[in-house]
C-alpha cells in the first residue's frame, strides 16, 4: 500500500492509496456539503443536487450518462448526509480512467430545468417511502428534537413543503456555492496510476473556480427532550434516542466508537443481555457517530408498544450501572475483536477502503492506513473509555418514540 | 484475473467441505448450510427456523448463553444464522488466526445446542415480535408475500414464519427438529479466504463425525396460479411486488436469462430505471432480481409509489417485461456483459461473497463453476442467443401481490 497526495492550484485535493494486488479500483468525489449547509428555505436541495448531477451536463443527457456508466460496467452511486455528498464508483482497474473522466465532467452539470421538474417527483416519492419505513422517520424525527436549532438538525431529504416549494434557480446558487474545487477531495483506492488520475484531473478539473466556503461547526449538547408520537398505522413502537459524543477531529472517537460497540451491538452488548436476549425489544442498537465539530451516539430500540415504559425504565438502569460501575476488560476485549475484524472484512476490496480514506482526509487532513487504524484501536484502554462515560454521561438523552399510541 | 484453486473434499459421513483460497487478504469467511429451511419444517411449524436460528446462540457444548456470546465475541467473529427456503445458513467472518476456535465453536452450536426450555420461550417471543414488526417495513412484507404467493407451496413459505403457526410453536417439537439439522449427508460447508484446507478438513472430520440420520423430509410441492392479491394498509405508498417464472439455474438459458435481468434492471440505464424512474418520475425505488431455487425459479420485481401513480407504475413494468422479446440492442448486451463480469471480479475479492457463491453452486448445480468457465459464458452471450432464449422463456404470466391504501388491475 502506498499513499499519495497532490493539490491543484484551486484547491482540488486528489489522494491515492495504491494497491496493486487489488483486482479492482474505486474511486469518488467528497462533496464537504450536506444538509447542515441549507437553510430551511431550501432544505434538502443537497441530496436532490447529488439526483440531479446524473442528470448530465451541456453535452451529456442523463441517458448518456447512464449508458456511459454502464458501458464500463462500473458499480457506481452518492449519497448524501448532513455534511457530506460522495459520488461514488468501483471498477475494474482498465475502466479507471474513463469512469474518473466521466465523474469529473458531471462534477460540472447542466442541472437543466426540466430534468428538475421530473426528478422532483422522484424525490417526492423517496420521502414518501422513507415515511413508511419507522425505523428511518424515527431518526430524522428524533435528530430534529436533539438538534433543535443547530444546522445539523436538518433532514437529508427536506419536506415535502420544501422540497416542493424548491426552485431550480436556487439549486444552481447553492451549487455554486458549496461544489467549488476547494471544497472537494477526489480520492482513489485500489490498482491504479496515480500520476495518470493527477494529470487527468488536471485537465478536466483545473478550470473550476475556487470559492469561499463555510460552515458552521459549532458543538452542541442538545435539547435532552423527550417525546412520543402517535401514528396509528404502526405495529411497533420505534424509540430513538441521542446523546452527546465527540467530533470527528476528536482523537477520543475510537474510544467512543469502542463504546457505542460495547452498549449497543447487536450481540453480546450490553443492549443485548437487558433487551434482546430476554426478549423486551426485538432490536436495540447503538453507535457513535462522529461528525464536523459535534457528534452523537445513537440508539435505535424497537420493541412491543406496551412494553415502552419498561424498556425505557431497563434502559435507564443500564447507563446508571455503567456510570456507577464502568466496562470489564473483557468487554473492551470484545469490542475491539469485534472492530479489528470488521475493519479486516471491509477493506478485502478497494471500495470497502474508499470512504474511509476519503473521510479521514476531508476531516482531518489526515492519511491513516489500516494498520494505524488498528494500533490505534488497540491502544484504546479502559481509563480512556471511563473517562468517556464520565464526561460525556451517554445516559443523559433526547429521546423520541414513534409507535401506535400515545403513551 | 487470478488464478483460482477450489478444494472438494467429502468428510467420510457424507458432509460436503467446499473451499476457495484467498492469499492476500487476512480474514475468511464460512458457512454450513444446514438441511432444515422453511420449506422442510413440518406442518404447524412455520417459522420455527427462525426461533432456532437464535436458540443455537443461546447455549451449546460446555458453555452457557452468556459464555458462548462471550466465546465467540472474544475472537471479533461476525456471524449470522437463519432460515432460507432449503436450508438454515450459519455463517462467519473473521480474522483468518481464530479460524480454529471458530470453527470449534460452530460444530457445538450444530452438535450440542443446549435447547434449554425457558431460553426456547425467548427466542420464540422474539421471532413473533420480529414478525410483528414485520407490518412496519412495507416493501419487505410485500416481498415475502409475493413469494408465497408465486411459489409452489411449501417453497413460498416465509422463512419468518407465520404468527399462529409461532404462537403455538411447542417446545419439544422444536427441540426435535433442531436435533435433525445436522444430518450430514445433506451438509454444506464453504470457506473462502487465507486458511489452510489440509487443518480445516482434519479438523472437520474430528469434529463432526457423526453418522447419517434421516433428517427432515420435504414434501410434494402443489404448483399455484398466476394470481393477484391485495393487502389494504395505511402508510404513503402502494408497494407492488411482481414474479413472473424463469429458468433454473442448471438450465441452458441461465446466462441469458441474467442477461435479460441486467438489461431490465442490472444498472441506471437499465429499462425498469429507464422508463419507470428516469423518464416518468414514477418511483424511488424499481428493481428486478433473477430468484433460483433448487427446481422452481422467477424474475421478481419490486417497486413502491404513492397510490395515484400505482396502476400507471404497473403498466409500465409489465409493459417492460413484455416487450424484451421484441428485441434487444447490440449495445444493451454489450453493457449486460461488462456489468455482470465486473459484478464476478468484485465478488471474487469478497471472502463472505465468494463462500456463498461456491455454497449455492454446489446446491443448485452439484458442482462449483470457475470464475473463468462463468466468464466465457457471459462472452458468449449474443443478441441471437439472447433472443432466441427469450422466444423460449418469454414473460408472459405474472403473479402481483399489493400492500398499500390502493388497488391496481392487471
Amino acid at each position: 500500500m502506498n499513499f499519495e497526495h497532490r493539490q491543484l492550484d484551486n484547491g482540488l485535493t486528489i489522494i491515492g492509496e495504491v494497491n496493486p494486488n487489488a483486482q479492482s479500483t474505486a474511486v469518488g468525489f467528497f462533496v464537504r456539503t450536506g444538509a447542515r449547509d441549507e437553510t430551511p428555505e431550501i432544505n434538502g436541495v443537497s441530496h436532490f443536487l447529488e439526483h440531479m448531477l446524473f442528470k448530465g451536463t451541456e453535452t451529456l443527457s442523463a441517458l448518456e450518462v447512464n449508458n456511459a456508466f454502464d458501458r464500463l460496467g462500473a458499480k457506481f452511486n452518492a449519497f448524501t448526509s448532513e455534511e457530506n455528498t460522495v459520488f461514488y464508483a468501483a471498477v475494474l482497474p482498465e475502466y479507471l480512467m474513463d469512469v474518473s473522466s466521466l465523474w469529473m465532467q458531471l462534477m460540472r452539470p447542466s442541472l437543466r430545468n426540466d430534468d428538475f421538474t421530473i426528478e422532483k417527483n422522484v424525490i417526492l416519492e423517496e420521502i414518501a417511502m422513507y415515511k413508511d419505513l419507522p425505523q428511518f422517520e424515527v431518526m430524522d424525527q428524533a435528530r430534529a428534537l436533539h438538534f433543535g436549532s443547530h444546522p445539523c438538525s436538518y433532514s437529508v431529504l427536506g419536506t415535502n413543503e420544501s422540497i416542493s416549494s424548491l426552485t431550480a434557480d436556487q439549486m444552481r446558487e447553492y451549487f455554486a456555492r458549496r461544489y467549488a474545487p476547494n471544497n472537494i477531495t477526489l480520492a482513489c483506492c485500489g490498482n491504479f496510476d496515480f500520476d495518470n488520475l493527477c494529470r487527468l484531473s488536471d485537465q478536466r478539473c483545473s478550470g473550476w473556480k475556487a470559492m469561499e466556503t463555510v460552515r458552521n461547526v459549532e458543538d452542541t449538547s442538545g435539547t435532552f427532550k423527550s417525546q412520543h408520537v402517535a401514528n396509528e398505522n404502526l405495529v411497533r413502537q420505534h424509540i430513538c434516542l441521542l446523546s452527546p459524543a465527540v467530533s470527528m477531529q476528536d482523537p477520543r472517537r475510537y474510544a467512543a466508537s469502542l463504546l457505542g460497540e460495547i452498549i449497543g451491538d447487536d450481540s453480546g452488548s450490553r443492549y443485548y443481555w437487558a433487551l434482546t436476549e430476554p426478549a423486551l425489544a426485538e432490536v436495540a442498537s447503538m453507535q457513535c457517530e462522529s461528525m464536523d465539530g459535534t457528534g452523537v451516539f445513537y440508539s435505535y430500540i424497537c420493541c412491543d408498544p406496551d412494553n415502552t415504559s419498561r424498556v425505557l425504565g431497563v434502559v435507564q438502569e443500564l447507563f446508571e450501572e455503567l456510570r456507577n460501575n464502568g466496562i470489564s476488560e473483557a468487554e473492551l476485549e470484545a469490542a475491539r475483536n469485534k472492530t479489528l475484524s470488521a475493519l479486516t472484512i471491509k477493506c478485502e476490496q478497494p471500495m470497502g477502503r474508499l470512504v474511509s480514506l476519503g473521510f479521514n482526509w476531508v476531516y482531518n487532513h489526515q492519511y491513516r492506513s489500516v494498520k494505524e487504524d488498528v494500533d490505534v484501536v488497540h491502544a484504546v484502554t479502559l481509563d480512556k473509555i471511563s473517562n468517556l462515560i464520565e464526561t460525556l454521561n451517554p445516559g443523559k438523552f433526547t429521546m423520541l418514540s414513534l409507535g401506535p399510541k400515545t403513551i | 484475473m487470478m488464478t483460482q484453486k477450489t478444494d472438494i473434499y467429502q468428510l467420510k459421513n457424507g458432509m460436503i467441505l467446499l473451499g476457495e483460497r484467498l492469499e492476500h487478504v487476512l480474514s475468511a469467511s464460512f458457512q454450513f448450510l444446514l438441511p432444515a429451511g422453511a420449506s422442510l419444517l413440518p406442518e404447524g411449524c412455520c417459522g420455527a427456523g427462525t426461533v432456532i436460528a437464535d436458540w443455537l446462540f443461546r447455549g451449546a457444548g460446555p458453555r452457557s448463553s452468556r459464555e458462548l456470546i462471550q466465546a465467540l465475541d472474544r475472537l471479533g467473529i461476525h456471524r449470522n444464522a437463519s432460515p432460507s427456503i432449503h436450508h438454515l445458513s450459519l455463517s462467519a467472518s473473521l480474522e483468518a488466526g481464530n479460524l480454529s476456535e471458530a470453527l470449534d465453536l460452530c460444530a457445538d452450536m450444530i452438535l450440542r445446542p443446549r435447547l434449554a426450555a425457558d431460553q426456547f420461550e425467548l427466542s420464540r417471543q422474539l421471532a413473533v415480535s420480529e414478525l410483528q414488526g414485520l407490518d412496519d417495513d412495507p416493501r419487505q412484507k410485500a416481498m415475502i408475500l409475493l413469494y408465497e404467493n408465486f411459489y409452489p407451496d411449501p417453497l413460498g413459505r416465509p422463512a419468518v414464519g407465520k404468527l399462529d403457526d409461532l404462537k403455538g410453536l411447542p417446545f419439544e417439537r422444536t427441540a426435535d427438529i433442531a436435533r435433525k439439522i445436522f444430518n450430514p449427508s445433506d451438509v454444506i460447508f464453504s470457506i473462502c479466504g487465507n486458511y489452510d484446507f489440509e487443518a480445516v478438513k482434519d479438523q472437520l472430520e474430528k469434529t463432526f463425525d457423526r453418522p447419517p440420520h434421516g433428517g427432515l423430509s420435504a414434501q410434494p410441492p402443489v404448483m399455484k396460479e398466476k394470481s393477484y392479491r391485495h393487502f389494504p394498509t395505511g402508510g404513503a405508498q402502494v408497494h407492488i411486488g411482481i414474479m413472473t417464472p424463469a429458468p433454473l439455474a442448471a438450465s441452458d438459458a441461465y446466462y441469458e436469462m441474467a442477461a435479460a435481468v441486467s438489461i431490465l434492471s442490472g444498472s441506471m440505464s437499465s429499462r425498469l430505471f429507464t422508463e419507470v424512474r428516469e423518464k416518468r418520475g414514477l418511483c424511488y425505488a424499481v428493481g428486478a432480481n433473477y430468484k433460483t431455487l433448487k427446481a422452481h425459479a422467477g424474475i421478481a420485481c419490486y417497486a413502491g409509489t404513492t397510490p395515484d401513480k400505482a396502476q400507471q407504475t404497473l403498466d409500465v413494468i409489465l409493459d417492460q417485461f413484455r416487450i424484451l422479446k421484441n428485441g434487444i440492442s447490440d449495445d444493451e448486451i454489450q453493457r449486460a456483459k461488462v456489468g455482470l463480469k465486473t459484478s464476478l471480479i468484485m465478488q471474487s475479492e469478497s471472502t463472505y461473497a465468494r463462500s456463498s457463491g461456491i455454497a449455492a453452486d454446489h446446491f443448485l448445480l452439484g458442482r462449483i463453476r470457475t470464475l473463468d468457465e462463468i466468464r466465457e459464458k457471459i462472452e458468449s452471450l449474443s443478441v441471437d442467443s439472447m433472443q432466441e432464449c427469450l422466444r423460449r422463456h418469454p414473460f408472459e404470466d405474472f403473479t402481483v401481490v399489493t400492500l398499500g391504501p390502493k388497488t391496481v388491475t392487471l
